[in-house]
């Protein structure tokens, strides 16, 4: 069991999507900082991925600063910092784009998609 | 970069018939690569080449460094191999099997083993060939990987079964490869049961190795893109050695760019297509694997004009 919510999809690299869903668990505050995260080893088995690429999940999410290592207890969830690095806008981009299709095409008012947005902003951690 | 396995023109007859023809394969340390194909491309020979099972009618392979011919005893100690009709002593138990093989490897591991026989399911008391296809597979695994080898080869081990039982093999396999650096050469021709496993693929046809890459750089290469107009002038595909067409269909023209890599990739498509909208969607290993034997038998067939 992953201590974070995720289903791979054919096409995009492994690496992306796994990195993406424990970005957007901790900014739904199902990872907070200072929970435990799952070893090299548990999260290939967990994802029946290669090792190599769980190893290198582990390392974009600690440069990133949302993993810190800690001796002795291990890769734990870090105290959380501003965001907004190319690779978050990157994200952002893509999915707002889908969303304002999506939302066109179901014929939803853009007043009506600011209000979910809000709504869904006030339901995550950290915003200022 | 080390090579736990490297062939030189490898080449197997059986008769008339080339199974395998002047293969170069090389299979980096440390990876888990995927030998694909469909069935009767020789895959089959090749591992069975590899592990001295069958000697080539040419060309050589070394395996950890010890060339195929001489591989003995001691460099099957390093080795993990199951193939798809493995050969069990069937009045056995899974226990008896385990107790019988364990004297033959110093670097076997018994709590190893014993996890991985909870994992995989494999406390029972029935003999072997009361069990499931599935459950001998997973027995064969197990004595394969409780010794800690250094290379594992698997020929097809998840040919016919079921989605749960492929599954345990997967987890099997990757709770047995711990933390250290192991190298895994796992053959099959369904690319679905590899693609999140392999880092490495290659793509194995008529004997022939028609490519081999690692995964991140295929989809790093391969995207399709759609050209959708602004005007309603049918948009044209222009010739590009980089670009595959891929059809059109009403007035959206797709084609498979192959060097989405380089830096120029999207300002070329640009160029191409002014007042266009272009689409640009990264593409699964199934269907970069389709498309480059698709390309690759028919620049075949200009060699032969």
């Amino acid at each position: 069991m992953l201590p974070f919510s995720i289903s791979l999809r054919a096409g995009t690299p492994i690496h992306d999507q796994v990195v993406y869903a424990v970005r957007r668990a901790v900014v739904t505050g199902q990872l907070r900082t200072g929970d435990s995260f799952p070893s090299v080893r548990a999260l290939s088995v967990a994802l029946k991925i290669n090792p190599n690429t769980a190893h290198k999940i582990v390392g974009t999410l600690t440069d990133e600063g949302l993993l810190t290592v800690r001796p002795g207890i291990g890769t734990v969830v870090a105290e959380s910092r501003a965001p907004g690095s190319a690779g978050h806008r990157a994200i952002l981009e893509h999915d707002a784009e889908r969303l304002v299709v999506e939302a066109r095409h179901a014929g939803v008012s853009l007043k009506d998609l600011m209000a979910a947005i809000r709504r869904h902003w006030s339901g995550t951690l950290e915003n200022e | 970069m080390a090579y736990a396995i490297e062939t030189f023109s490898l080449t197997r007859r059986f008769g008339r018939t080339e199974a395998v023809v002047g293969l170069d394969l090389q299979v980096p340390a440390g990876s888990i690569f995927a030998l694909l194909g469909p069935n009767g491309a020789g895959k089959t020979t090749t591992l069975k080449l590899l592990m001295n099972l069958l000697r080539p009618t040419r060309g050589r392979a070394t395996v950890l460094g010890a060339d195929t011919g001489r591989l003995g005893p001691r460099d099957f100690q390093r080795i993990g191999y199951v193939s798809e009709n493995q050969r069990l002593p069937d009045w056995m138990t899974p226990d008896q099997l385990f107790d019988y093989c364990r004297p033959f490897y110093p670097t076997w591991d018994e709590a190893l083993r014993k996890t991985l026989a909870s994992d995989l399911g494999l406390a029972t008391r029935a003999p072997l060939r009361t069990l499931s296809r599935g459950t001998r597979m997973k027995a064969a695994l197990l004595v394969s990987l409780a010794y800690r080898p250094e290379l594992v080869v698997l020929d097809e081990p998840f040919t016919g079964l079921d989605p749960l039982t492929r599954d345990e093999l997967i987890r099997g396999l990757l709770e047995a490869s711990g933390d250290r650096a192991w190298t895994v050469l796992v053959s099959s021709h369904d690319i679905d049961d590899v693609e999140r496993l392999a880092d490495w693929v290659g793509f194995i046809k008529d004997g022939r190795m028609q490519f081999a890459e690692p995964v991140s750089a295929l989809l790093g290469r391969f995207r399709l893109v759609e050209i959708v107009p602004a005007s309603e002038a049918a948009p044209v595909m222009p010739a590009d050695a980089r670009w595959l067409p891929h059809g059109s269909a009403g007035r959206t023209l797709r084609f498979i760019d192959t060097g989405h890599d380089q830096s120029d990739a999207l300002a070329r498509i640009e160029a191409a297509f002014p007042a266009c909208d272009i689409r640009i969607a990264p593409l699964p290993l199934r269907e970069i694997a389709v498309t480059l034997a698709r390309s690759s038998r028919s620049s075949a067939r200009e060699r032969n004009v």
